[in-house]
């Protein structure tokens, strides 16, 4: 449970803490009746009433932390403000909070983090884009312009004004010797004028960088005393050592890639040149740092943070939290995408990701499950796929006789004739519909598999679990709509989840779903998942409970409040300004059923002295 | 394979606060004894032996204690931090962050709200304290010697354990400024910059005897020159100096991979060494009187230098670079296959000095801002804390709660600032404020407590205030609340006068911010989940 809930938070910057309040209470009311027929329905749960409450029932409830009419995907400063603000109430002490919420939406807005390329850059250099101080109140912490790095001038020539600086990643000095390579010496005299070459070869290499208006020299690697040298001789100011990471950052925000002179001649302009509106030395503590700013080559304006605290601990804190903040925020601008196809295919497609589709039959589906790296395929899991495939045809039935009831499925697919086409004798034109969809996303699906057999020896069930919702990435600004036109758009209309939905806080999500689950699960009439429906409809009531649990009978006051306006179609009773990321959230839900089916299927536990090795080849078949 | 050993679960701790009350009210008893000039010195020796510490600084006695208790580890570390910034009120914070503690858990209001307002309490001082009208800003006079002097003697006094008497104190107070004002310069730019100022610690010498000069001393480990010392001067009368950064000893240790391969009858450690030799053939040519080098020259080289009348001194390390080119306007020069006569640099006069048992080149520059201190003492470690002290001082609603939970809130917050204020009385004496300054006035002990004040008292705590009839004092004790001073209190009538006690502004201003913040942090635990691997 415990490695589940790492593993969700890691992925989405959130909720490690319902994960597990959650995960309990549907264990919990799963301790009766069949753990294997409960975990058997929770796929035909997810897909046909799950997803069917998120993306009918849920939808109208909606907001959209985007603009309305702006400029496509950019954060709204009041939103990121709402969102990060009741990230960091569950996280951080009332003292705090607000400062803390400022800072995030300075760094946001200052770096241009309320679009998605910046927002990533911002999220994953985080931790070269902050610097702490410890001993200072909070209210001493800032956002400065520009980059810190965590070293000391090698030599510092001051500069003012705009000046240009390149990067190099190996000595500029030249070597006699290299690796494997042997240097014969005839004369002493050869030796001297060897050496004094190389001297010479320095300081010419240097001078080009001067003449070619370079005064900041950045290296990832220690440079010779006499680089230095010739550096301060020449007013170039060095900052040496950087860590691969920095060497990274400063090559990715200034879009440039390391100098190297090469060969004989130092002639030629220095194209790989950042350009540096500032370069100074600061002191923070007793740590020095080198402050440089640079000006963008690209969407992420560089900007740093300072965090300042009484205590170094709390330092850390705070910079955890808000990179959790900014991972949430990247989620925001992701999309759940409709499983394009008949939903009872599901499995099927699962098994094709790992080796590329193929047409639907029965015993193919067998063959394919195990080509896609299942330990052991018994005769039991013979027999589930063979239930799927039959619970598969059910379900169409019961998509046929939704049709009728005059609400045509905004989100489920209209040919249902079509894709059971698919199904029963495996007509190519449907396989050749279904290949670009499932092709676009292969690295989620292959990624969420991956991570799953890590921890579950039952991986059978993984596969057929994992892939019940494609979730395609929306990051990629204009991708989007290319993906929806592209051979599935009659097929899928729309998705389960649009980008940048957003609810208000305080158990909104989980009673909305609640209702809705329960709304949708009275159309199914399958037992096992109706059961299922009710478990988790119930489950999710956990979290408000925990929420309001502080006051007396303020989760009944809640419940009946929000249900009473729901039934009357009425607008949510709201009094709340923080907001969250409904994507988070739904991917909670899923995170958490996953897990619930790992678990259920577990049917013996056993203990091992020596620590496991992690096995790396997949068909290992000598481990049983 | 390495043996596993089973991991032990995490320790769990649940309101920890309850169990703090006895080991805060001990710390903050340790800390009030020891806190403002009358404060007392503390021992910290171990039982098994060893080193034994006489002290009343918080860094060494917070340093020093082994807190065990989880939050009150928060609050040490929070200090230190404090004072490892400031090098200045850390007992201040330490007993303000206690005391709130204390008054705030037992006014049984939920931590949120106590919080809330704390902070706002705390943006109201610190409002305050930033504004013009606040009366316990004394703006350092840079052109009047006095304050600066006032505010160097205040911090030499609070620490006893230097066992500094009265004359010392004056003494080095003196060399204190006038070091430091060898550091500002002359000729002031846009922006000036302050320069060094190297201290020469020299133990077993009475601390009279310390002095300032200008220029710097370069210690080396014997009387290697000439007698009589002399210097080779250029034409100009100017000494000119060269600095190395890089080794001239003459080994081969460039840490290349590959290999060198080497003819036969040929080395190149003789090769290095005729380099080196060229080098102080061209030394001698360019007329160079001085070669400091980082790192060890050859003894031939040395010889060599000797002979041609240059001084050389070697293994200056490298804390004495910055100043050094400082000093002689040179710069370090990283090879010795070419040198720059544009690297050079100039002296005015180069001496020998002796002082107590140790020997130094003395480099007088013609016009700089770095000068060396001779600090003779048993302690070298007060220095540091008196430079960052005289720098810093040179850089110079609604809220959702009940009236009464505000007012108990308030009250709590301002008995911690007067429980600070009261740990300056150590003898029993009593503390009186007064109601048109609000300074603090110290009683001695041993009078009656209705006796008229003005003729007991002649100035105030701090100096700045002196006794007149009408100041209308009362006493100043936490534990039975007293009644807020209705006015604004005047502007201080006196001026900066002799033997005034003066306090660090920004040290102050940030220990009030980071107490009543370790306070709320401290105030929000709700347990401790301790790893015990």
């Amino acid at each position: 449970m415990a490695a589940c809930a790492c593993r969700h938070q890691s992925a989405t910057g959130d909720g490690a803490k319902t994960f597990v309040l959650l995960l309990a209470a549907v264990l919990g009311a799963m301790r009766e009746g069949s753990p294997r027929r409960a975990a058997r329905a929770l796929p035909a749960f997810e897909r046909r009433v799950l997803e069917r409450a998120v993306a009918r029932g849920l939808r109208p409830h909606l907001r959209s932390a985007f603009p309305a009419g702006g400029p496509g995907e950019e954060l709204e400063a009041a939103a990121l403000e709402a969102l990060l603000e009741a990230y960091l109430r569950g996280r951080l002490g009332p003292g705090e909070r607000r400062a803390v919420t400022l800072l995030g939406c300075e760094l946001c807005a200052r770096c241009g983090a309320r679009r998605p390329p910046a927002l990533r850059l911002l999220c994953g250099r985080f931790a070269q884009l902050h610097a702490a101080a410890a001993g200072l109140p909070l209210a001493r912490s800032r956002v400065l312009p520009g980059v810190l790095l965590r070293r000391d001038f090698a030599a510092y020539c001051p500069a003012g004004g705009r000046l240009r600086a390149v990067l190099v990643t190996r000595c500029l000095r030249p070597v006699l010797t290299g690796p494997g390579v042997e240097c014969a010496v005839r004369s002493e005299r050869q030796h001297r004028a060897a050496l004094r070459w190389c001297g010479g070869r320095t300081e010419a290499v240097m001078e080009h960088l001067r003449s070619g208006g370079v005064r900041l020299l950045l290296s990832g690697v220690k440079q010779h005393e006499e680089v230095i040298f010739y550096a301060k001789l020449h007013g170039v100011s060095v900052v040496e050592c950087l860590s691969s990471e920095e060497v990274a950052l400063i090559s990715e925000i200034a879009g440039i890639s390391p100098y190297d002179p090469a060969g004989d001649s130092v002639q030629g302009e220095i194209a790989e040149a950042a350009v540096v509106t500032f370069c100074q030395p600061l002191l923070l503590g007793s740590q020095r740092y080198v402050h440089i700013g640079f000006s963008s080559a690209g969407a992420f304006q560089p900007h740093c943070l300072v965090l300042c605290a009484p205590v170094d601990a709390i330092n850390e804190q705070h910079a955890a939290t808000l990179h959790g903040a900014f991972t949430m925020l990247l989620q925001l601008f992701r999309a759940v995408d409709q499983e394009c196809g008949a939903e009872g295919e599901s499995q099927n497609s699962a098994s094709g990701v790992g080796s590329g589709y193929s047409p639907a039959t029965e015993t193919r589906v067998v063959t394919e499950s195990i080509a896609c790296g299942s330990s052991q395929v018994s005769e039991h899991q013979l027999g589930a796929c063979r239930g799927e495939t039959a619970a598969q045809s059910s379900d169409l039935a019961l998509q046929e006789s939704e049709r009728p009831d005059g609400t045509p499925p905004a989100s489920a697919p209209g040919p249902h004739s079509k894709e059971l086409s698919v199904c029963t004798d495996g007509a190519d034109s449907a396989g050749t519909h279904k290949l670009p969809a499932l092709c676009e996303c292969p690295d989620g699906m292959n990624e969420s598999h991956r991570r799953q057999q890590a921890v579950c020896s039952h991986r059978n069930y993984c596969t057929a679990v994992a892939s019940t919702a494609t979730l395609c990435e929306h990051l990629g600004v204009g991708k989007g709509p290319e993906k929806a036109g592209y051979g599935v758009t009659q097929s899928c209309p729309s998705s389960i989840l649009e980008a940048g939905s957003v609810l208000p806080v305080g158990g909104y999500f989980e009673i909305l779903l609640h209702y809705y689950i329960q709304h949708y699960a009275k159309q199914v009439q399958q037992s096992a998942v109706t059961v299922i429906s009710n478990v988790v409809a119930d489950a999710l009531l956990s979290i408000p409970k925990a929420l309001y649990g502080t006051e007396r009978n303020g989760f009944t006051k809640f419940y009946l409040e929000t249900t009473e306006a729901l039934r009357k179609n009425q607008p949510l009773p709201v009094n709340e300004k923080g907001l969250e990321s409904v994507y988070c959230k739904y991917q909670l839900v899923t995170s958490v059923l996953h897990c619930v089916t790992e678990l259920l299927n577990i049917d013996l536990i056993i203990g091992v002295k020596r620590p496991l090795q992690k096995t790396e080849d997949k068909d290992s078949d000598d481990d049983f | 394979m390495s043996r596993l050993e089973a991991k032990k679960p995490s320790l769990f701790i649940s309101e920890p606060l309850t169990t703090v009350s006895q080991p805060l009210s001990l710390l903050i008893a340790i800390l009030k004894s020891c806190y403002g000039p009358a404060g007392r010195l503390k021992q910290l020796h171990n039982g098994v032996g060893g080193y034994v510490c006489l002290t009343s600084q918080s860094s060494a006695i917070l340093g020093h204690l082994s807190v065990s208790h989880p939050v009150l580890k928060v609050l040490t570390a929070s200090v230190q931090n404090h004072v490892s910034r400031f090098s200045d009120c850390g007992l201040f914070t330490a007993i303000l962050c206690c005391s709130l503690i204390e008054n705030f858990k037992n006014l049984n209001i939920a931590s949120c709200t106590i919080i809330k307002i704390s902070k706002h309490l705390l943006s109201l001082c610190t409002d305050y304290l930033k504004s013009k009208a606040c009366g316990c800003q004394v703006s350092v006079d840079f052109s009047n010697l006095e304050t600066l002097l006032c505010l160097v003697r205040s911090i030499l006094t609070s620490k006893p354990a230097c066992m500094l008497n009265k004359t010392e104190v004056d003494c080095l107070a003196v060399l204190i400024v006038k070091a430091f004002m060898y550091t500002v310069p002359c000729h002031p730019e846009t922006k000036p910059v302050l320069g060094k100022c190297v201290t020469v610690p020299l133990k077993g010498k009475r601390v009279l005897d310390s002095t300032v000069i200008p220029g710097l001393l370069i210690e080396t480990p014997e009387i290697q020159f000439a007698k009589p010392f002399s210097v080779k001067r250029t034409s100009s009368d100017a000494v000119k100096v060269v600095v190395f950064c890089v080794s001239m000893s003459g080994d081969l240790f460039d840490p290349e991979e590959g290999t060198v391969t080497v003819h036969h009858k040929i080395s190149l450690e003789m090769s290095e060494l005729d380099q080196l030799l060229n080098v102080g053939k061209q030394l001698v040519n360019d007329e160079v009187g001085l070669v400091v080098c980082q790192k060890v020259i050859h003894p031939s080289l040395k010889q060599y230098l000797k002979d041609n009348h240059i001084i050389a001194v070697d293994r200056a390390g490298l804390s004495v670079m910055e100043p050094l080119s400082q000093v002689t306007g040179s710069k370090p020069i990283a090879s010795i296959y070419s040198l720059s006569p544009s690297c050079y640099g100039s002296l005015k006069d180069v001496r020998a000095e002796s002082f107590a048992s140790k020997h130094f080149v003395h480099l007088i520059p013609n016009d700089t801002t770095v000068c060396s201190l001779i600090l003779c003492n048993r302690n070298e470690t007060t220095w540091d804390e008196l430079k960052t002290c005289c720098l810093s001082t040179s850089s110079s609603k609604d809220v959702e709660c009940s009236p009464t939970q505000y007012q108990l809130i308030t009250d709590a917050f301002c008995h911690s600032l007067e429980s600070v204020a009261c740990s300056l009385s150590h003898d029993g004496g009593e503390i009186l404020t007064d109601m048109a300054y609000g300074h603090c006035w110290l009683v001695p002990s041993g009078f009656p407590s209705a006796s008229n004040w003005s003729d007991l008292l002649s100035k105030c705590g701090c100096g700045i205030n002196s006794s007149t009839k009408d100041l209308n004092w009362r006493h100043l004790q936490p534990l039975f609340g007293s009644s807020p001073i209705e006015s604004c209190p005047k502007e201080p009538s006196g001026k900066v006068t002799d033997f005034m006690t003066l306090d660090c502004f920004a040290a102050k201003y940030n220990g009030l911010q980071v107490a009543v913040e370790t306070a709320n942090l401290i105030l929000d635990l709700s347990c401790v989940i301790e790893d015990q691997n």
